[in-house]
Formats: structure tokens, sequence, C-alpha cells
């Protein structure tokens, strides 16, 4: 007889053991029937071929009844497969959860320590997704673009413009559908209700022209935008309102539209409202009104005061538009020499909304929770280790019953899986509440942070992480079981584990990979500390303790007249003097300057202006004569302001040390006379009376600038923030002041009430936050990885009990063990010391952004990170050695 | 010689094929030659159709299969019935005596089919 698989390729033979051969039981079941029936034909007499004939005749079509059957058995071979692959999985997963069951402790350990990594790394994701990843909420958002003033006099590229020079580029461009002007304010707004009744209250305000909503591509959720026709002045008593304001102001009724509001005592008709998520340009803007000027202002070029932002023609590039932009701006420095090395800077709205430091800290967060998953990871691959180390008979048993290998590592994969997502669903929780407490703590100028949310996308992340993490540490005890090796274990039969020679190097490695991911985000961490630090030593150059701030903007309508606003002042600073508890107070119309603060270039009296002077501006300021006392800020020559510095007396100013030492140096300041404007300009000649030490006005981290200060009683401002100091707590006398407010004008809204401490920390709150969040994943991380060394340690000690029994039995004294076990441990953590400090290095550079005053590679926080991880596990190694070594050795040989 | 019934009914197949599985396991060849043998060749069935049928009464749970060793010594399907086979088999055996027994009293019925 005819081997059924003859000419077959000789691997057909053995494709069975793997997997039925369908097609080849088919041929063979139906080649059976024909040659039984043709052998039957031939012993009743027919020949070979005939009987052969005869046999397919009776048959049938073969070739049809084949191909019905192939695929028949195909398809029932698959659902049986199937079936099979649920039911083992069933059976898989009913074992694990029994064998969790009766390992509570170890099971409640280990999804509590996945549930850490895997709620951090997706509050975290939550975070970057809102922040960073979603798109801005207007249509093709990544088209617009920030249009600035690269000020290459001053060094900012981020400056803004005047408006002739704005419109010569809103006309002449070809590559913006259209470039929008606006400028962010703050108003007062009465009204909405009976004039009397309502408490006044401060808004931010964008005056825009009106393609601002072209440009954003958003409209109105009802009424309408403004037009064109309503950028001239008189035609632009109309108002756009926020959602909000017309939830607040209105309770959300479409008949607000049509109503008027007065803004800084002005009627304006509402005509509509933006839907909830646009906040341009300001997260707080409230109301948008047409931005009208006076034909004055509208030829003005060296008036600087306007944003603007531009939508990309579809099929421009940034470069093409950067490149016809900067055309412009060229063509408009040969033509009015005022505009002199004043060019165009693009910036994507996207970037601008959320900068690259922000982008650099969330990503550098990212990467710390990811660590502090692998972390927890490494921590649950050995606690799996351990117990697949004494489940080690079990598996021998199951093999020598015939449970297949793979089979085997099946089941150890599901058990990780199933023990991965009791971790994500736990993780869930952790990355729900820690969300809450994120955005709680979250700094108020954290831009998009209020669009954080346990989206579908984060879910699918989290998801995603909780099947990778089940992999990763199901990993190493799965491998661990494909190796074992069946004579070894039954020999073995579980008296010293499978955790032998076997498991010690994996073992060893996770710890190793543990330190070394401990150092590096302990580094980042510590750096972030140092900087923060550093940051809070920076001498600010005032007292700020005891301070409370406020600020004061008199509607111009009212108060026209300068000798209204003078009037209104000093009758507020000497009621607010007389309150119990204040010591002083004071006014000057910004504490801190924004980086492109309003200010203008000067003139030295009988100096001609070198080049580089010429490129100095000088920020604008006005004080009343109590502020420098009131601050602290200390006098080095000459006087303060007085009541009689006022409009019939000579033109004073005081200045800067910075300034001074500038342009006087090694001379005295004081009765020097310098102006405003070019030599020739209309400004008064003011002669210098004081010089105050240096603040620090622009920020922390940021030069100090070249400042002027008027009077207020000669330069009469109409916004002014008070500075009151106080013996106590600044915060308790903030009623009294309103009402000294209240006393001199009843319908004075007064705004940003804080103490001094309040806006300080609010201008490092983002580095603060980062910080914070930082040093928490760092803490969490050593945690973590501690206990995974110290596990690790404990584990491999006690597989040694025997061995440790034997040396101290053969005379060893027991601090020798000791140091001997301790050593072992130390070297792993050498190395993986070694290792965390190269990858820190790498890190650590990226950060580079984020840090102040403290280098990337910084010594000092290296050694106290190597200091505190090398006492660290020098514990964790040294308590299990020494329990070891402090058995009895008689006990210990009789131990297994 | 041709039936004169003309093609087998599918149902009737299958009540074939499990009445010749009664008498213990057997291929399908086993099975083929039961058939012509029991019922003379006035059922000439096409043998190939007799394997789609078993496997739609394996789908149906009323046979089973399993490789083993024909007398020969060669390797042969064989096919087993099973209890819901056998039962299968006794009610659709009950319906057909019922039916063929009414159909020859009609037949036999006056007047003469002369």
């Amino acid at each position: 007889m005819a081997d059924p698989d003859a000419g077959a390729p000789i691997w057909r033979r053995y494709q069975r053991f793997i997997r039925p051969d369908i097609d080849a039981d088919v041929d063979e079941e139906l080649r059976f029937h024909l040659e039984m029936r043709a052998r039957e034909l031939e012993a009743r007499g027919a020949s070979p071929p005939e009987a052969r004939r005869a046999a397919l005749e009776r048959f049938g079509n073969v070739e049809r009844i084949g191909g019905t059957l192939r695929s028949h058995d195909r398809r029932r071979h698959r659902v049986h497969r199937r079936s099979e692959l649920m039911h083992a999985l069933a059976q898989d997963l009913r074992y694990g959860w029994r064998s969790f069951r009766r390992t509570p402790g170890f099971t409640l350990v280990a999804a509590l320590t996945l549930a850490l990594g895997i709620g951090a790394t997706t509050a975290i994701f939550s975070v970057v997704r809102a922040v960073i990843l979603r798109p801005l909420p207007y249509p093709d958002a990544e088209r617009i673009t920030m249009v600035w003033m690269d000020n290459r006099r001053m060094g900012l590229r981020e400056d803004i413009h005047s408006w002739a020079n704005l419109e010569d580029y809103r006309n002449q461009n070809r590559v913006f559908t259209a470039i929008a002007g606006y400028y962010s304010t703050g108003l007062n707004l009465t009204g909405g209700c009976a004039e009397t009744e309502c408490e006044p209250q401060r808004v931010r305000a964008g005056a825009a022209t009106a393609d601002l909503f072209t440009v954003m591509r958003v409209r109105p959720l009802t009424g309408r935008p403004f037009t064109v026709a309503e950028e001239q002045p008189g035609s632009d008593a109309v108002v756009v309102i926020s959602h909000g304001l017309w939830q607040r102001q209105f309770g959300g009724s479409e008949s607000a539209i049509g109503r008027t509001v007065r803004l800084n005592g002005r009627q304006r008709t509402v005509i509509g409202v933006m839907p909830p998520d646009f906040t341009f340009p300001e997260a707080r803007t409230d109301v948008w009104i047409p931005l009208a000027l006076d034909p004055d202002d509208r030829q003005n070029r060296q008036a600087f005061g306007f944003y603007a932002v531009g939508r990309l023609r579809d099929g421009v590039s940034l470069d093409r538009a950067r490149a016809e932009m900067s055309t412009l701006a060229s063509a408009l420095e040969t033509q009015y020499p005022s505009n002199r090395d004043y060019g165009v800077y693009l910036v994507p709205l996207p970037e601008q909304v959320v900068g690259p430091t922000l982008r650099t800290s969330l990503w550098v967060m990212l990467g710390a929770v990811g660590a502090v998953l692998l972390i927890a990871c490494a921590n649950v691959a050995n606690l799996m280790l351990s117990r697949a180390a004494a489940r080690d008979r079990e598996i021998g048993v199951r093999i020598a019953l015939g449970s297949g290998r793979s089979r085997l590592v099946r089941q150890l994969l599901t058990e990780s899986m199933l023990l991965a997502l009791v971790g994500g669903a736990l993780g869930l929780l952790v990355a729900w509440l820690g969300l809450r407490a994120l955005v709680t703590l979250a700094p108020e100028d954290l831009p998009r942070i209020g669009e954080v949310r346990l989206d579908a996308v984060v879910l699918v992340v989290t998801a995603l992480v909780t099947l990778f993490t089940g992999i990763a540490f199901g990993l190493a005890p799965a491998l661990d079981a494909w190796r074992s090796n069946l004579a070894v274990v039954l020999r073995e039969g579980g008296r010293s584990g499978a955790g032998g020679a076997r498991g010690e190097r994996t073992r060893r490695i996770l710890a190793g990979a543990q330190v070394a991911l401990v150092v590096i985000l302990l580094t980042g961490a510590g750096l972030l500390i140092r900087s923060f630090g550093a940051l809070q030593s920076v001498d600010l150059g005032f007292r700020p303790e005891g301070l409370l701030t406020m600020r004061i903007a008199l509607p111009s309508a009212k108060y026209e007249q300068p000798a209204k606003r003078v009037e209104f002042w000093e009758a507020l600073l000497a009621r607010a003097a007389a309150i119990p508890g204040v010591q002083g107070v004071g006014g000057i119309q910004d504490i801190f300057l924004s980086p492109t603060p309003n200010s203008t270039s000067f003139t030295i009296e009988g100096r001609a202006p070198t080049p580089e002077d010429a490129n100095i501006e000088l920020p604008l300021d006005a004080v009343t004569p109590d502020y420098f006392r009131v601050m602290g800020i200390p006098l080095r020559s000459g006087r303060t302001f007085t009541a009689r510095d006022n409009q019939d007396a000579e033109e004073v100013v005081m200045i800067n040390e910075s300034m001074a030492r500038r342009f006087w140096p090694g001379e005295e300041a004081v009765g020097k006379r310098f102006k405003y404007g070019p030599a020739d300009g209309g400004g008064p000649w003011m002669t210098v009376v004081g010089v105050v030490g240096d603040m620090r006005r622009t920020g922390f981290d940021a030069p100090v600038r070249f400042e002027t200060f008027r009077p207020i009683t000669q330069r009469v401002a109409g916004n002014l923030t008070l500075v009151a100091r106080t013996a106590g707590d600044p915060a308790s006398l903030t009623s009294a002041m309103r009402a000294a407010v209240k006393a001199v004008d009843p319908e004075q809204p007064v705004h940003e009430v804080a103490t001094m401490d309040q806006l300080l920390s609010s201008r490092v709150a983002q580095r603060r936050f980062s910080m914070a969040l930082l040093g928490s994943f760092a803490a969490l991380a050593l945690i973590l990885g501690i206990v995974g060394v110290y596990g690790v340690t404990s584990y491999l000690v006690s597989q040694r009990t025997r061995e440790v029994g034997v040396r101290l039995a053969l005379g060893a004294p027991p601090g020798g063990v000791v140091r001997m076990m301790v050593g072992q441990g130390m070297r792993v953590a050498a190395a993986g010391v070694a290792v965390g400090v190269a990858g820190a290095f790498v890190v650590t550079r990226a950060m580079g952004s984020l840090l102040y005053g403290v280098g990337a590679f910084d010594v000092p926080t290296l050694g106290a990170v190597v200091l505190l991880i090398g006492l660290a596990t020098l514990m964790a190694n040294w308590l299990p050695a020494r329990r070891a070594a402090g058995v009895d050795p008689v006990a210990a040989l009789r131990a297994e | 010689m041709r039936s004169e019934t003309g093609d087998l009914l599918q149902g009737t197949l299958s009540i074939l094929i499990l009445k010749a599985l009664l008498g213990g396991p057997s291929h399908g060849y086993a099975v083929a030659r039961w058939i012509e043998h029991v019922t003379q060749d006035v059922l000439r069935i096409e043998e190939g159709s007799l394997y789609p049928a078993l496997r739609r009464l394996e789908d149906s749970g009323w046979v089973t299969s399993q490789w083993g060793l024909s007398d020969n010594n060669r390797r042969a399907k064989f096919y087993t019935i099973t209890r819901d086979g056998r039962a299968h088999l006794r009610a659709e055996a009950d319906v057909w005596i019922r039916y063929s027994a009414a159909v020859a009293r009609v037949l036999r019925a006056a007047p003469a089919l002369g």
C-alpha cells in the first residue's frame, strides 16, 4: 500500500504535531475510499484502469466534494480552536484569581504599586494631552499665527507694533487671509442693571479689529460680531461679551442682545455672546470692543501698543510668510528711519499659548512618571519572580504531568495581565484623585489647565499602558518558566527554589536598573529644587513682608481733568494712611513690569547720544511720594518726591541705581537733567532729584532695567497700584482699604487685591508646581526603588540561608559573611548609580530652560543624590544580610 | 441499474448513514458498502455525497470521528454514532415507518391500482 504522504515534502509529515493538516486529511480520506472501491472491483475481475474509472464514476465529482470538505473542516477547526483558547483563558483566569486570593498580601502590594505607577502616568498624560496635544478650540488653529514686531534695538523678539506699521502689514501682505490688530485692557463695567444699584466690576477687555473673528474663525454663539464700520470712533458703541459674563450678568438670557452696559462710563450695546471656549486674547477676557482709533493715532509710527494675530492663507508655509513679512519690514525700515531695526517675528498660536518652557517641563514630568512606572514594574516583576520561585514545585509537577511549556507561559502571562488590569483599574482611581488635586494646585496662569479631563483618548492610553505593564513585569517570570529545566526543578524539589543562579541575574539587573532610574529622577528634582532656592534667594531690592496691594483704575470719562485725579489720589492716600495698622501707603502705576512695558527713548542734557544709548528705552512710571519708603526700597542719594513737586514746580524725576551707574559713572547723578524722546522733542527737561536702589521688576530671573519714576503730581496717572505696609497680617486690612476707596468715590471699583507674598508666589507658581511635581515623583521613585532593592536582597539572602549556615559552621565570622553579602548588593547598586549619573547627565541637559542659577551638571546635587542613594541601598542591603548572619548555623542547616 | 426511486432525499441519507453506524465505528467506504448491501443496490447513492453528509451529522453532534487503522492496516477516518445520534435515528425511524405504512395503506385501498 502506498504511503499517503509519499511525494509530499517531508516536513508535511510533522506538520500534524503542530496543527492538523486539514487538506492532507481530506485527501487521504477520499483516496482511501476510491482505492478500496477500485480494489474490490479488481477482485471481481475488472482491469486496474477500468476499476479506477468505475470507482471514480460511482463516487461523483471528487474535486467538488473534496473542496466542500476542506472548507468545512477548516472552518470547524477554527471554531474549535477558538473555543479551546477561550476555555484555556477562562481556566487560567480562574486559576490566577484563586492563586491571588491565596496570597492577598502579595496581591495588594503588587496592585497598589502598579496603581500608583499607572495612575501617575495617566494623570500627567491627561495634562500633557489637554495642554500640549489637543488642538486649540479654533478651526485649523495651527494656521493662526502671532505677528510680533521683532525689536532688534532692544533685543525683544516679541514686541508690539505701532498702528501705522501694523496697518501697512495688514494692507500689503499677501500671505495672511487677514491680520487682526488688538490690545488687552481692563475696564470698569457697570450696568446691565440700574446704574446706582450695580457694584461696578473690573473686566478684562480685548479691543480688536473686526477681522479678529475671521482670523480665529469663531462666530458669536448668539448675536453678531462687530463690523469694520464699527471701528470708527463714534460708531463703536457696541460690545461682544463672553459666555461667562453672559451667564453671570444676564443669566444666559437671549434678551441680553440689545441691552446696554457702561464700560469705563461709556454706554455700549451688547451685540453678541462668544462661545464658552473662546479665550482670546486672554483666558479671562470678558468683553470685546471694536478697536476704534483717532486719525492721529492711526498715523503714529512710534507709539507701540498693538498686538497682531493673523491666519495664513491656504498653501502658504510659515517660512514663506516669514520671508514675505521680513521683506515688508525691510521696506518700511528704508522708508521710515524711525523703523530702523524693527522686523517682524511670527509664532504659531499653539506655540505662543503654551511656550517652550512649559512644554519642556510637561514632557519632563511625563518622562518622570514613566520612570516611576518602570520602577513599579520592576518591583512587581521581582515580586512575581519570588512568587514563581515559591511555586516551582507546582510548576515542575505540571510540566511532569505534561503541561506544555507554552501553556505554562500563557498561564503566567495571564496572571500578570490580570494583576495589571486590577492595577490599571485602581490606577484610574488614583489618576482621577490625582488630577483633581493637580488642577486645584496648578498655577492660575497655566494655560488650558481647565481643559484637563480623563477623556476617551486618555482611557485608551491608560489601557495601553496597563497592557504594557502587564507584559513588562510578566515577561521575567514567564521567561523564567520557559527556561525552567524539569530535571533541575524536580531534583531541587523546591528546596532552594528556582531562585538559584537562574533568577539571581535577572533580579540583580532589575535592582540595578531601578537604582539608575531613581538617580536620574532625584537629580532632576534636585536641580529644580536648587533652581527654586536660587530664585527665592534673589535679592528683590525691597522688603516684601507685610504689604497689601490693590489696583485702582479711574474711569477716564469721569476723571478727565488731571486735577480731579490728583485730588482723588491725595484724598485716598490720606484716608488709607489713617487706617489703624497701616504704617504707610504708596502708589505706583505697575509694581512689576511686563517684558514689553510702555517705554520711550531719552536724551541726556548736553550729551550726544551714542548709538548704544539710542537703543535704550526707559519704561514710564509714576509714583507717590511715599512709595519707595513703603516698599522698603533704599534711597541711595538725593531725596524722594514731596507734595511740592507739582505741575507748577520744576519737572523732576528719580532714577534707579543701575541707570545712575550706567550714565553717570563715578559722578553724582542728582542734579543732572534729561528728557524723554529726542533732544528737540516737545517733552520738558527733567532734573534728577534722587537715586533709589534697584528692584527686580521684570521678574526674579530677568535683568534689572534702567528705570525712571515721575511724581504722580506731574505725570498724572489714571491707574495706580496702591501698596500699604501693615503691622500685622496684610490681608486683614483689605476691607478697611476698600472702605477708604468707597469713602472717596462710592462708584470706584477696586480690583486685584493681593498681598505681596501672593503676588510673588504667583510669579514663581509654575516653577513651584514643576518642582513639587517632580519632587513627589522622585520621592515616590526613591521609596519604590529602595523597597525593590530591599526586596531583591532579602530574597537572595534568604535563598542562601543554607550556604550561610555552612560558612558559619565552618567558623566564618558573622561580620565577614555580612560584608560579603552587602558587598555583592552594593556592587550592583554602584553599577546602577554609575548608569544613573550618566543618564542624568543626558536627561538634565534637556531641562536647561527650567533651571536657574544652577548648571545641568551640578556637582552638589549629584553628590547629594549619590550619597542619599548610597546610604539607602546600604541599609536595604545591610538589614537582610545582618538578619541572615544572625541565624543559628544548626537551625539553618536543618531549615530545609 | 438506476434506482427507480430517483435521487435520495437528504434526510433519508442521514438515516441510512446513522443506521449503518449502529453496527459499530466504520469508515466512509464501509458505510457505502453496507447501504449497497442492505438495499441491494436499489437505493443507489452517489458515494461522494456520503462525506458531506457525515460532516453535517458531525456538526449536529450525532456522529464523531477519529483516525484509526482499517482492517488492512491503512490509516482511515472512522465515524461513530453518538447517543444523540441514536435518539435521533429512533425518532426519524418512527416517522418513516408510520409514513410508509400510511402510504402503503393508501396504495392498497380500493380501488386497486389495476
